[in-house]
């Protein structure tokens, strides 16, 4: 079991108990907000309408469970050790697989903020897959003409994703692209 | 019954033509390659196609997403078989007989084994959506709003329950699901519910931006994040199934299509539980225990024919309830909203035809992923060789033109993004995703009932819970929130244990 437990991966490790403990007090915050805001919204008693049809109802029992699954959560966190793990579990320094995943998100960003609209679709998604496919093949011990290769690839790859996209979806399936 | 046939007739021949067929054969080859790419899923595929094929008539962009859903829980086996990580969660199971039969140098046998078991059990639960639909959609027409409340609570909370991982954390994202369905403009006085000024938001969050967030930008994450594959690409024997395969296991395949047909009719389960449920079943039954986990031919045929009979199995809670039996069949029900038809009891009533059109889908489907299952062996494989650094910017930006597809606003392109984020955070938390999906797909129908039942009943809660479906479905609801808290589980085991102990 412990050896299955070191093969996993960081990410498919269990959600510690301190973890718990953050979406519990994220999970009530969020319920009572809701529930407040539900609360706060008209009844249309005075013109007629009757309580159990008042928009705020249906959200704010949604809010009261979301809390009290909440307050649930916390306690069970709290029980399994939450308030006594290691602060330091939590401060970890981000590690290479991190770094990939805020680069990934980061391109994706990029991509929809700053390349659609600015530019025709076809040359932003060019744009944006070859320098996703460029940044994330790039190694340090590469020898320049394969980073070249490689490069060339990727340039080629997005022209062709560009274009066949647009053409695909504008002329078969009649999509409008952003 | 002739009458019945002859719609059946009517609806293949609708569908004999150059251009359904020319679909049938993308569809479903873009499926395998969804289901064999590990981090993309059915439920992203059919996510994304729905609104991909939303200017296509209805019915042939319901037969594109039913190919690709087919497709896909079929195409996850290949890369379970030969890269030994389940191509989607469903062929989690299949890794566990399929890897170890490719490193004896049998890959070949053990995709014809997948094939062979996928193909019968997709049929066997095509044969149970034919005779169960009609039963209980007739059974479903005298259901009122109270009836209909708790179908969709009980689903909301069922998929909490038993979708795996932790129910506490399944109830928050069903009901964060559910939530979310209540942002934008309410039924009754159209006041706008948690806009803050927002006109875009007044409109409500999209579903399918929210799904293709949650599904397909998740998974461009994750996938970033993990480990690259490495696939095992020796000489690879004949895909060919053997007959002898066939015979020798038909209690296994007819045991597993029950279980799986069973497993994707109760809400939010889906094709991974039914794969584990009839895997496990197999086991028990067998007089080969000892081979499983180490390349049993029964194992993947067990594992293989459940997960492919659950698809079926979850589009009949779709039919007759709507009430989606799998996360896939959730985005499914979606598009059939979508493209205007109204998926639970009076489809039956004010779309017969369309019953028939799904069967004869499921059918075409299941016979294209048959032949599939032959010619795209070497294919596939080199596909599987596709890095990732190259295929996830091109998924992502199917997912942008995707979500942007339907209302052309950029506004759900952000709700996309902002749902990838979501959907990403809770997989690293531990939480299962089929509950918040099913919330998504079910506020709307669960508001609008609650209400309706309140008016109808003058505001009384009584008949929500004293009319005998009601009553039954309450108390099951219930039940399975008692059930999941450990300290009464634990005690309501040990009575029980008590009690047989006692009893003999």
């Amino acid at each position: 079991m412990a050896d299955d437990a070191a093969d996993l991966l960081p990410h498919e490790q269990p959600a510690p108990p301190r973890a718990d403990l953050v979406i519990a007090v994220f999970c009530f915050v969020f319920g009572v907000a809701a529930s407040s805001l539900a609360y706060r919204m008209p009844t249309y008693t005075s013109q007629g309408g009757e309580l159990y049809t008042a928009p705020g109802l249906v959200p704010g029992l949604y809010g009261i469970v979301l809390a009290l699954l909440g307050v649930w959560l916390g306690v069970r966190a709290i029980r399994q050790g939450a308030l006594n793990a290691a602060r330091a579990q939590a401060l970890e320094a981000p590690n290479r697989i991190d770094r990939r995943l805020a680069l990934a998100a980061g391109l994706c960003l990029v991509f929809v903020v700053g390349l659609l609209g600015r530019m025709p679709f076809w040359l932003a998604a060019a744009i944006f897959v070859a320098a996703f496919t460029i940044i994330f093949e790039w190694q340090a011990d590469q020898p320049w003409s394969l980073r070249m290769r490689q490069a060339l690839t990727a340039v080629l790859l997005g022209l062709v994703t560009g274009v066949s996209v647009t053409l695909v979806f504008e002329k078969l399936f009649y999509v409008r692209l952003p | 019954m002739f009458d019945g046939l002859g719609q059946l007739g009517s609806a293949f021949l609708g569908f004999m033509n150059p251009h359904t067929l020319f679909n049938v054969i993308w569809a479903t080859f873009l499926g395998i390659v969804i289901g064999a790419l590990p981090g993309l899923t059915a439920t992203m595929g059919v996510a994304l196609l729905t609104t991909l094929t939303f200017s296509m008539p209805h019915n042939e962009a319901i037969m594109v997403l039913i190919c690709i859903y087919v497709g896909a829980i079929y195409g996850g086996s290949r890369s379970a078989i030969l890269l030994n990580i389940p191509g989607t969660p469903a062929s989690a199971a299949s890794t566990l007989d399929g890897y170890p039969l490719a490193r004896q140098g049998l890959a070949g046998r053990a995709m014809g084994i997948s094939t062979s078991g996928s193909w019968l059990g997709t049929l066997f639960g095509i044969l149970c959506l034919a005779l169960l639909t009609p039963v209980l959609s007739e059974l479903a027409l005298s259901f009122q709003s109270f009836e209909f409340f708790w179908i969709s609570v009980f689903g909301v909370v069922v998929a909490g329950t038993l979708a795996g991982g932790d129910p506490l954390k399944g109830y928050i994202a069903g009901f964060l699901g559910l939530f979310i369905a209540t942002i934008g403009q309410e039924p009754y006085y159209n006041y706008q519910r948690f806009a803050f000024g927002f006109t875009d938001l007044a409109g409500g969050i999209g579903l399918l931006p929210a799904l293709v967030g949650a599904y397909g930008v998740a998974e461009v994450l994750q996938a970033m994040r993990g480990p690259a594959v490495k696939t095992i690409t020796g000489t690879i024997d004949s895909v060919v199934p053997r007959l002898e395969d066939v015979l020798k296991y038909w209690r296994t395949i007819f045991r597993s299509g029950a279980i799986g047909v069973w497993i994707g009719i109760l809400p939010g389960l889906g094709e991974d539980a039914a794969a584990w449920s009839s895997y496990a079943a197999a086991r028990r039954a067998s007089k080969e225990k000892e081979k499983f986990g180490r390349g049993s031919i029964e194992g993947l045929m067990a594992a293989e024919t459940g997960e492919a009979s659950s698809v079926p199995g979850a589009i009949i809670p779709v039919l007759t309830l709507a009430l989606p039996g799998s996360a896939p069949a959730a985005v499914l029900m979606a598009a059939m909203m979508i493209h205007g038809l109204n998926p639970g009891p009076n489809l039956m009533l004010e779309s017969p035809l369309f019953f028939y059109e799904i069967i004869a889908m499921l059918v075409i489907a299941d016979m294209s992923k048959l032949i599939f299952g032959f010619v795209l062996v070497r294919p596939l494989i080199k596909i599987l060789l596709v890095p990732r650094e190259r295929l996830m910017p091109i998924v992502f930006v199917l997912c942008v033109v995707g979500s942007y597809a339907i209302t052309s606003r950029v506004f759900d392109i952000y709700v996309m993004l902002v749902f990838g984020l979501i959907g990403f955070v809770m997989r690293e938390l531990k939480f299962n995703m089929a509950p918040l999906i099913l919330g998504l797909v079910l506020g709307d129908l669960l508001e609008k009932n609650l209400t309706r039942g309140l008016v109808l009943s003058s505001g009384s809660l009584l008949p929500f819970f004293t009319r005998p479906v009601c009553a039954v479905l309450s108390a099951l609801t219930i039940f399975s929130i008692i059930w999941s808290i450990p300290a009464i589980n634990a005690s309501i085991k040990n009575a029980l244990r008590r009690a047989w102990a006692g009893g003999t």
